[in-house]
């Protein structure tokens, strides 16, 4: 298997190189039989790299040790959901899951554009093509995943295989583990799409809203499973690192969250070129930005410049990627200058208080969060490498700098829908925002008498409470008017309104979502910690709950062996229930971690640590922290999600307009490609 | 005029509920674990440091507690911790020297982007002439009108 994986990446990287090849050479000289071509070359390069993944989940599943990737990142006794995410444990594997979901996406856009924007294809598929060959490259030349192991003896090299495994890291083998790296990567991999229409744009001179519109989807897609992943690990932080949180602002969160914020600074700026032909050019700039930050994130996670507690695979591969870097944003800012002419503004702005402007301010402010985040992240490196100095950068910086940057973004969540498209007079405004702001003054007198202190957290309730009154304000509106106008009940003009303009309530879901997450963030400035030493029969008291040490138990499985607490918490005389935290000891990698207790609730999360055993007196050492209102961290990132769907999916109009659209057309579009 | 003196009101509640927020925070061990970086090599906070039973960890905790009790400020607590362990102790730079410059630039960058937005909205900006000569968004009560009407005749 090792063979066919490895003949298999071969051949991907030649279908790649051809395709780059073909697009280019077929786009240039017209000639739909080459380009048609290089999309086959495109299909079968998914072929080979799919092939490659079965193989090395075929040595993976067989416990096959002779395969070094599977020696250092498996063990037999690893249960099978583990194993089948151990393609990603590593770097060698995550490199070739990277190439397999460039792949997928790749051939997803030749199929879905096989009788659409046929001049642009061309060089989709040669920019896709691209990436897919640097991918390729690195994979089979720097970190191939189907190395063997073997011997040197006095007789020349011979194979060995050892008896087991190193075993999966502990810390990834968590279910959210499981589903949190494929969903990051979708993000990552899926913004090269828009990116090489972009890309195809600027080459073809193809630079009205066409290929905004569309990207639209395609760069949805990425920017929800970049979402998803973030959150996912957020979640895997949460539950295993034991530290009561679950952001962290490390270099490898941050590099996640940069493609995320630039994408949706993407997403709000393509909205002013669709309606106004304005921000032409910013928008280019835009994608190339998320995309450039997508390599950059694969790049910090995977070269190891910075530390991080996402260490698990670091090698020698830093130089290819900056190559790679720096080939993008010469490519792409070259082009971009050479096509200047073509972007010019088709608008002017007829009002500083309008919808263009609103985008314009939350692009600014998108734009400053990426700096603020990506300085902060780099910064250590060019202190180290300016003042010989190894200083740290940690969330203090980014608390400071982030949140207020945060929190003006979360105004304009609110205010930005409100504005109208062109000019917003005075008396729409005052119809608009006086609701909102009357709750949100309520909000914030009210919160300071019930006695809540920290100037950050009190602002995101205020802002939280004026943004959320804004959205359904806007829902009501809606309603109303079709209420009054259809004759419909209150729900089936809510849903009326929703599925006529998905795009916009859809955007209003995910801005609601985004109020829950800040509601959660905020929710952190009031966890509160204790630390106990329990034996059986010992009581603990944190805050309102009373804590009981039923138990401390002991075991082993084939995996790992465990101690394990078993305490009863009430509250008020009144059982709320048993918690079991576990410390464990992974055998194959010799390693030992908490497995957290949690007893989530709306209001605070009961987070309990068996953190050890006390030297001194042999009791459990126990540690638990309440975390007022995480779960709405997770609810609202569940709304942005949905809404997220909603968004994508086509709309009444839409779908009626496609209606309209004759079968003739796509025929007559077919015949004048290339 | 009613509603724009409960509006002022409102902003001055809130601007005062505001200072009072911001004056209330003193030094806690939590805060301090927010600022400090565990040196037993874990390469986080002192709060965030997810090694079982970290020793250093609770050293660390046990000087902030002492030093609080002793009535120091935060920066007074920080300096200690920096003249026992060096300047890598802290969980972001001092502001100084070189490292000041991680603290300004997002500070600059913000500025200069709004000046650019400001600039460009300017820039872009329509003559108001020509503005009040294009046509004007409808007014969303004669676009209820007009629906009505248009639903009146596919209904009659």
């Amino acid at each position: 298997m090792n063979q066919v994986g490895s003949v298999a990446l071969v051949a991907a990287l030649a279908f790649a190189v051809y395709g780059v090849v073909a697009g280019a050479v077929g786009g240039y000289l017209r000639s739909l039989k080459t380009v048609r071509s290089a999309e086959r070359a495109t299909l079968a390069f998914f072929v080979m790299i799919t092939v490659a993944v079965v193989a090395l989940e075929f040595l993976i599943l067989k416990d096959d040790f002779h395969s070094a990737y599977v020696a250092a990142h498996s063990n037999s006794a690893l249960p099978i959901y583990y194993k089948i995410a151990v393609l990603w444990a590593g770097q060698e594997g995550s490199l070739l899951f990277w190439t397999w979901l460039l792949s997928i996406y790749g051939g997803l856009a030749v199929l879905l554009n096989h009788r659409k924007n046929r001049q642009l294809m061309p060089y989709v598929v040669s920019i896709l093509m691209a990436t897919g060959t640097f991918f390729a490259s690195i994979t089979y030349f720097v970190a191939n995943p189907f190395e063997q192991l073997s011997l040197v003896t006095p007789q020349g090299m011979t194979a060995f295989s050892p008896a087991d495994g190193n075993g999966l890291n502990p810390s990834l083998q968590y279910h959210s583990m499981v589903i949190h790296p494929p969903m990051l990567y979708l993000g990552y991999v899926g913004f090269v799409v828009p990116f090489a229409f972009a890309m195809a744009a600027l080459i073809t001179r193809q630079l009205g809203d066409n290929w905004i519109r569309v990207t639209r989807r395609w760069t949805m897609v990425p920017w929800m499973f970049l979402g998803c992943g973030i959150l996912l690990g957020a979640n895997w932080a949460y539950y295993v690192l034991g530290w009561g949180g679950y952001w962290g602002w490390d270099p490898v969160e941050n590099a996640s969250l940069l493609p995320w914020l630039a994408g949706t600074a993407f997403l709000h700026s393509v909205m002013v070129q669709e309606k106004r032909g304005m921000l032409k050019v910013w928008n280019i700039v835009l994608i190339i930005v998320t995309f450039f930050l997508c390599i950059f994130g694969t790049f910090l996670t995977r070269s190891g410049i910075v530390s991080s507690v996402h260490a698990f695979a670091q090698s020698n591969i830093g130089p290819f990627f900056a190559v790679f870097m720096a080939l993008i944003v010469f490519f792409s800012l070259t082009l971009l200058f050479l096509r200047l002419d073509y972007l010019k503004s088709e608008n002017k702005l007829d009002s500083v208080v309008s919808r263009e402007s609103g985008f314009l301010f939350n692009n600014w402010i998108l734009l400053a969060a990426v700096f603020a985040v990506l300085w902060g992240t780099i910064f250590p490196i060019i202190s180290k490498a300016i003042e010989s100095e190894t200083i740290t950068v940690g969330p203090p910086f980014f608390n400071k700098v982030a949140v207020p940057i945060g929190l003006l973004l979360l105004f304009l969540t609110g205010a930005g829908p409100l504005l109208a498209w062109r000019k917003t007079s005075f008396q729409s405004l005052k119809r608009n925002f006086t609701l909102p702001v009357i709750l949100a003054a309520a909000t914030g007198i009210g919160t300071l008498a019930g006695g809540i202190r920290g100037l950050y957290p009190w602002m995101t309730f205020v802002l939280c409470v004026f943004v959320a009154v804004c959205i359904l304000q806007e829902f009501y509106k809606g309603a109303r008017t079709r209420m009054r106008i259809a004759g419909e009940n209150f729900f089936r003009a809510i849903y009326n309104l929703t599925m006529r303009n998905t795009r916009r309530y859809g955007g209003y879901i995910i801005h609601l979502g985004i109020v829950l997450l800040f509601i959660g963030f905020a929710g952190l400035a009031f966890k509160s910690e204790t630390k106990g030493l329990m034996q059986q029969g010992d009581l603990l008291q944190v805050k309102d709950y009373l804590f009981r040490c039923q138990e401390l138990t002991s075991g082993q499985n084939p995996n790992y062996e465990y101690e394990r607490a078993v305490l009863t918490i009430t509250k008020d005389g009144q059982a709320l229930g048993t918690v079991h935290p576990e410390r464990r000891f992974y055998l194959a990698s010799q390693q030992p971690i908490s497995h957290v207790a949690i007893r989530p609730s709306l209001k605070e999360d009961i987070y309990v640590v068996l953190a050890g055993q006390d030297q001194d007196t042999g009791k459990a050492v126990i540690e638990v922290f309440i975390n007022p209102l995480v779960s709405w961290v997770w609810i609202g990132g569940f709304i942005v999600f949905l809404g997220t769907l909603l968004a994508m999916v086509p709309s009444r109009v839409e779908r009626e307009m496609a209606e309209i659209k004759r079968p003739s057309e796509t025929a007559v579009e077919e015949k004048h490609a290339l | 005029m009613r509603s724009r003196k409960l509006a002022v009101l409102l902003l001055s509640a809130l601007l005062v509920s505001a200072a009072v927020v911001a004056a209330s925070s003193k030094p806690t061990v939590k805060s301090l674990g927010d600022a400090l970086i565990c040196q037993c090599g874990c390469n986080q906070t002192v709060n965030e440091c997810n090694h079982l039973e970290c020793p250093v960890r609770s050293q660390m905790r046990a000087m902030m507690a002492k030093e609080i009790a002793a009535g120091k400020g935060e920066t007074a607590i920080l300096q200690d911790f920096v003249l026992k362990y060096g300047v890598k102790v802290l969980a972001s730079p001092p502001t100084q020297g070189f490292n000041i410059t991680v603290w300004i630039l997002p500070g600059i960058g913000l500025l200069l982007g709004l000046g650019f937005v400001v600039f460009i909205v300017k820039h872009w900006r329509r003559p108001p002439a020509a503005a009040a000569a294009a046509p004007a968004p409808i007014d969303p009560k004669v676009l209820e009108a007009m629906e009505e009407e248009m639903k009146k005749v596919a209904h009659p």
